[in-house]
């Protein structure tokens, strides 16, 4: 494995963006996003620097616990992808995953990953963490990643279901983790921290209700792939100051924008359903096309629809437990695919007033490709017509973007005509 | 006599029974025969289903699988879409197209990403009366024992709900027993299969594992007493140019191993979920204990699925069997999307490489019997080893 940390690249994009931003280009919630960003990066490339104890993770794991030990995170996934985008190298990691014996059918999000630890793009973590939430490709990276960087880890093992039995276990797979940070890091679990996170949780998760609701509203004042934001901020600060400052300043316009009845585009024609995630190396293209057609996503029921829940901080871990089986990643594509769910996306489809759905059909995800046929008959049974659309959500080879582009014409010219 | 490792036309009735179970599957006369009865079958996905516990509630388990034959899989990609593995759209298609129609229930797993989603369309699709999935930890801590015992109480729970009648412990140990005698009986098969020039071959030793799943296990276990007995006097013996072993993602298709073989090499034993991970481990209760928790403990313990944590007890048992049976070379067959295995593949490739043992990675798919490419590449390996020898 060769040191050659690109995470500086991240931070110096997000930089250039912040700089070349002239008053009231950029609304001050981009400002915000983009500064957290770069906090996030800046400490982690400084980590070693300032003698802080770092622990890669997957997606979708409870970055909350390293806050209150004062452990700096580093979210794999996220990270390399930023990197491989920012420097257009995702060819590079894919093709460095493939070195490692890496079978193409194993998602291009993990097989970079594993691509770029080999190649040192990130930095060496002090530990590895990851859990089976949400799939078999999480559940798998990490023992190769403890490989590549020579360095410890600890998985967490998350049940499927949601019994009491089940989060009990979950909590006590976290307090093992708790006692492996503490041994290998010296640094003891500070409850009240956790507690205090826990509480900003409640108010980040009425903050994201708000802003869903405001994008119930016709028309939507919430940009189309406004959601990533709002996944990339819980991603990286979970319950943190800086997601809270984040979403306070997003709600407070979008309620500004829906008072004065703006639409995120130029025009809202068509509301739409976003069903997993659309290609990230193409959003300035899809964006562009999306406007052209007049059409904005406005749920995401996969990614941004968090269910109703009040944590408790006097039970701070149990809460993060229980976090992790509320998010609607856990609850529409890891656990299982019962009526309750099928009904809520349908329900979705119907409070956001949507006139279709665009299932982006990653190749690489398979338990998201196998429920298509299971939401497209269920949206169906509404009038909601689906389109899926086969990507790769990294991977530019794959699909040109003008063979996406005219699927998408055709769906919008299709919504037209009903 | 001595023949090649190519399957002869060698007269054992017990085998030749075993395989018209397997070629009249799922419609069997075993399983037609006990549903004649007026007994219940219930189908089940994945080795972490318990099968005593369908055992001791009077009914047969069966082990769902697809077609053992490369076949159109419209259906099943239009359910699961076509990146999910073969093997979970074969099966769904048979569900789909009535196949399996017979079932009074199935039970899975949370073991695979395929596995789950085939069992959610299956759900949704399939009008079978009863439906499980338990939740199995992939770890083998206490804690995930516990968890896991209180799933597999609960999978009781209700299937005495739905039958209407007590699994009592005297019904949960004779289903024990009989299951024990199961693996005992398999386990003599392989031991045979450790002598340099075994008297059964690798795809014999296949159509006989799938047959195990395939019918009730007292019926079962009273033909491969005989075949053992064929066998032990049975002047046909097996040799190959290399003692391989096949490791990977489910594998029921005896013509792949057949395929193998025909090139000169012999299968000497596995790591697959239809073959010794099937068998390896009996229940054992231990003092004091209660039958559902010796099997509870057993299905969650027994030789791991490469979907386990950590993934060293897998790597470090399949080392063991590969000396044990004296192995020249390791076949990885994967199905394509299979991805606890794939993920694993660098690392043990690494660790058999760093033990003197040749790899040979194959990309397949479910059912299939092997293609002129996958001939050649196990030709290539072969000539390799002994190139090397």
């Amino acid at each position: 494995m060769t040191t050659n940390n690109k995470v500086n690249s991240i931070v110096q994009s997000c930089r250039v963006i912040l700089k070349m931003a002239t008053p009231g280009s950029l609304p001050k919630s981009d400002i915000l996003y983009y500064q957290m960003l770069s906090k996030y990066y800046t400490k982690l490339l400084k980590a070693k620097e300032n003698g802080n104890f770092v622990a890669a993770h997957t997606v979708f794991f409870p970055a909350e616990i390293l806050y209150a030990m004062d452990i700096v995170p580093m979210h794999t996934e996220m990270t390399t992808w930023l990197v491989a985008l920012f420097l257009g190298e995702q060819a590079e990691l894919l093709s460095a995953g493939a070195e490692l014996g890496l079978a193409a059918e194993i998602c291009s999000p993990h097989r970079g990953l594993a691509g770029a630890f080999l190649r040192g793009y990130l930095p060496r973590p002090d530990v590895m963490l990851w859990s089976n939430l949400i799939c078999d490709n999480t559940a798998k990276s990490g023992e190769l990643v403890m490989k590549l960087n020579n360095c410890p880890g600890y998985f967490v093992d998350h049940p499927f279901q949601h019994s009491k039995a089940e989060v009990s276990y979950l909590v006590n797979e976290l307090k093992g983790m708790i006692r492996f940070l503490e041994e290998h890091s010296g640094h003891k679990m500070n409850w009240d921290k956790l507690a205090e996170t826990v509480a900003r949780s409640n108010q980040q998760l009425a903050l994201t209700r708000e802003i869903n609701e405001l994008r119930k509203l016709v028309p939507s004042p919430f940009p189309t792939q406004g959601f990533l934001k709002l996944l990339s901020a819980d991603y990286l600060f979970p319950g943190q100051p800086e997601a809270i400052e984040y979403l306070t300043q997003l709600r407070d316009e979008l309620k500004n924008n829906a008072s004065e009845n703006k639409t995120a585009g130029k025009t809202e024609k068509y509301r739409l359903m976003t069903l997993f995630l659309p290609p990230i190396y193409l959003m300035s293209y899809l964006d562009k096309l999306y406007q052209e057609y007049g059409a904005v996503s406005v749920v995401e029921p996969m990614f941004n629809s968090r269910a109703e829940a009040e944590f408790d901080p006097s039970q701070p871990l149990k809460s993060v437990a229980e976090k992790s089986y509320l998010i609607p990643e856990s609850r529409v594509m890891y656990g299982p695919l019962t009526d309750e769910v099928v009904k809520y996306v349908v329900d979705s489809a119907t409070d956001y007033k949507v006139n279709g759905a665009l299932f982006w059909a990653f190749l690489g995800c398979r338990h998201a490709c196998a429920t298509i046929k299971i939401f497209k008959d269920a949206l169906n049974a509404a009038d909601i017509p689906m389109l899926a659309v086969d990507c790769d959500i990294v991977d530019p080879t794959i699909n040109p973007r003008e063979e996406i582009g005219e699927k998408l014409g055709q769906y919008f010219e299709l919504l037209e005509g009903l | 006599m001595t023949v090649s490792t190519e399957t002869s036309m060698i007269n054992l009735p017990a085998l030749e029974y075993f395989r018209s179970v397997n070629s009249t599957f799922p419609k069997n006369q075993e399983i037609l025969d006990f549903k004649e009865k007026g007994k219940k079958v219930f189908g089940w996905l994945c080795t972490y289903v318990p099968e005593e516990v369908i055992i001791a509630a009077g009914a047969l388990p069966v082990r769902i699988t697809g077609y053992g034959r490369e076949t159109d899989l419209a259906d099943g990609n239009a359910y699961l879409y076509i990146n999910n593995c073969s093997f979970s759209r074969s099966c769904l298609q048979r569900g789909l197209r009535g196949d399996y129609s017979f079932l009074d229930g199935v039970v899975g797993g949370s073991t695979c990403d395929g596995a789950r989603r085939l069992f959610d369309a299956w759900r949704r699709y399939i009008n079978t009366p009863f439906y499980q999935v338990l939740t199995v930890p992939r770890k083998t801590t206490d804690e995930a024992q516990a968890l896991y015992l209180d799933q597999v109480i609960s999978f009781k729970q209700n299937l005495e709900e739905f039958l209407g009648l007590q699994i009592t412990e005297t019904a949960l140990l004779q289903a024990i027993e009989v299951c024990n005698e199961t693996r005992d009986l398999l386990k003599k098969l392989y031991e045979l299969r450790k002598r340099p020039e075994p008297p059964i071959n690798g795809a014999q030793t296949l159509e006989v594992l799938t047959a195990s799943f395939r019918m009730p296990k007292v019926n079962f276990n009273q033909k491969l007493k005989i075949l053992l007995n064929e066998l032990e006097h049975s002047k046909v013996v097996y040799n190959g140019r290399a003692r391989l072993m096949v490791v990977g993602s489910v594998l029921d298709n005896p013509e792949f191993i057949k395929l193998i073989e025909e090139t000169g090499g012999l299968v000497v034993t596995d790591e697959l979920c239809t073959s010794t991970r099937y068998w390896s481990d009996p229940v054992i209760i231990q003092e004091g204990e209660s039958a559902i928790s010796a099997i509870a403990r057993r299905y969650l313990t027994n030789f791991p699925c490469a979907r386990m944590y950590p993934s060293e007890e897998r790597f470090d048992r399949i080392l063991a069997l590969c000396r044990d049976f004296r192995v020249d070379g390791v076949l990885s067959q994967i199905i394509r999307y299979c991805v606890p295995y794939a993920h694993d593949f660098p690392l043990l490739n690494d660790k058999l490489k760093t033990a003197g043992i040749p790899v040979l990675d194959l990309d397949v798919e479910y059912g299939t019997s092997g293609s002129g490419q996958i001939r050649t590449r196990v030709q290539a390996f072969l000539e390799m080893m002994e190139a090397k020898k």
